[in-house]
């Protein structure tokens, strides 16, 4: 894949309860991503996905990879479900 | 929300003398909003540590409650002067002070014993002022001077110790140090640069430019400098949480959108609310590790923070009234100390989620932690505090 290509975009998370429930751990994953997948990966935050109160979801943190939703998400979940976006 | 006469915008930073672990100055001003009237003390005990700091302490804390109980600012300095003990090692009264009071409509009456002669800028200029000179009936070398003037907006005065006048003596560059006359050249300077300067940052820098002079910027004795500046009210306006009733919420980020002075966002979802209303776009600064979550950013706002958490840190801050730290809070607590009249807009909208008991941490109620920080940005920061729920 070419660094012109539309890089894959890992959305947090961050509001009061999201960062509480895990996402403070999820701040620093840019640098546990493995180097190789770095430069395909654009890591962002999200002030709040106002997904906590609403009752389908309840399962903060979140994160979103290129709009795929993870609930209760850590590091591994996460990388997981990159990991499977970029090999296919 | 709050009113628009002139306002007293009035701080001191401090020093302690190398290796000392207590100050041995001591400032304490009280603000009287029923009178529009601020009185500061400026005490600089003998010698330096534990037994400096109860002699300055005391000595300021007299002469305020002597003008809380309603005496004359003349005489209960005067009580003070002819009162004060003499060391008996060194032969000299055991404190020195400068005292302030001034009102909204900038009278100014100062009283100083001791200190170094306070400064005025007006206009970038200093404007010289001659004493009454009271002479103590008891002791020859007291001598109080008298002042009483009228200040005019954007006129500043400053105050220090003598540890600022006195900063690198017996230095080459500095054989009497600093002086007066050096510290006037520097405010000159820095005013050039920054007319609109707040008291904290100029007290701020009068003290680090005091330090430098100092070799290995050791300080010799305790550093202090006031400053009183009359000026505009510098406002801000905090929005945190959403609206009870959210069919009005149109109405009320169009008041936030209107307001004149800093704005503030503390909250994701009354960020979102807000950037939906105002058809504005909200970007996130880049995660970092740490312990609150990033600043976000939207046109026109000057700060946009997580909510709840970042209050509490920020109120932590607010108490334990140290360095600021660089982190989201930190930024808020600039925001806030550097304003003088701050309106407070409190969404009063729960969200249930913050009550889950699973939650490892437990959140304030925002209501709470903004009556705290009112308190606290009232009485111990001196602000025009303004709170609205809605």
């Amino acid at each position: 894949m070419e660094n012109s290509a539309k890089k894959i975009e890992i959305e947090i998370c961050l509001g009061t309860t999201c960062f509480v429930m895990g996402a403070s751990k999820l701040q620093e994953l840019e640098t546990l991503i493995p180097p190789k997948y770095r430069s395909l990966v654009e890591v962002k935050a999200n002030t709040c996905m106002d997904l906590c109160k609403n009752a389908t979801y309840m399962k903060a943190p979140f994160v979103k990879i290129d709009g795929e939703l993870i609930t209760e998400a850590n590091v591994e979940k996460v990388l997981n479900v990159l990991e499977r976006k970029i090999n296919g | 929300m709050v009113d628009e006469s002139f306002f007293i915008d009035i701080d001191c930073v401090q020093e302690k003398k190398h290796g000392q672990n207590t100050f041995g100055d001591c400032f304490m001003s009280k603000r009287y909003p029923d009178e529009g009237r601020v009185i500061a003390v400026l005490s600089d005990g003998l010698g330096s540590g534990i037994k400096a700091n109860i002699l300055a302490n005391m000595t300021a804390t007299m002469i305020l409650r002597f003008i809380a109980a309603g005496h004359d600012l003349t005489k209960a300095t005067e009580i003070i002067m002819e009162t004060l003990p003499i060391c008996q090692v060194r032969k000299i009264s055991y404190s020195t002070f400068s005292v302030i009071d001034c009102d909204d409509s900038g009278l100014v009456k100062i009283v100083e014993e001791g200190n170094p002669d306070f400064v005025h800028m007006r206009n970038g200029e200093v404007v010289e002022h001659e004493p009454e000179i009271r002479t103590s009936k008891k002791f020859t070398n007291r001598r109080m001077h008298l002042y009483k003037f009228k200040l005019e907006p954007e006129d500043r005065l400053i105050f220090c110790s003598d540890g600022v006048t006195q900063s690198g003596l017996g230095t080459e560059q500095y054989h009497l140090g600093w002086r007066r006359e050096g510290l006037i050249d520097f405010l000159r300077d820095e005013l050039k640069t920054d007319k609109t300067v707040s008291s904290r940052h100029l007290a701020r820098l009068i003290v680090k430019e005091a330090q430098l002079k100092e070799p290995g910027r050791l300080a010799k004795d305790d550093i202090s400098a006031a400053v009183l500046y009359f000026r505009k009210p510098r406002k801000l306006l905090v929005f945190t949480g959403p609206p009870y009733h959210a069919e009005r919420d149109e109405e009320y980020a169009a008041i936030f959108n209107d307001f004149p002075g800093k704005k503030a966002i503390c909250g994701g979802t009354t960020a979102n609310l807000l950037a939906r209303c105002l058809n504005k776009t909200i970007t996130t600064e880049r995660p970092r590790p740490g312990a609150l979550p990033a600043c976000s950013h939207m046109e026109g706002v000057d700060l946009v923070t997580e909510g709840i958490l970042t209050l509490t840190k920020t109120l932590e801050y607010l108490n334990e009234g140290g360095r600021i730290p660089d982190d989201p809070a930190g930024k808020l607590m600039e925001l806030l100390l550097d304003s003088d009249c701050i309106d407070f807009m409190v969404g009063t909208r729960l969200n249930e989620a913050h009550y889950d008991p699973l939650l490892p941490v437990q959140l304030e109620i925002r209501k709470n932690v903004v009556k705290q920080l009112e308190k606290i940005l009232s009485e111990r920061y001196i602000k025009k505090v303004h709170l609205q729920f809605i």
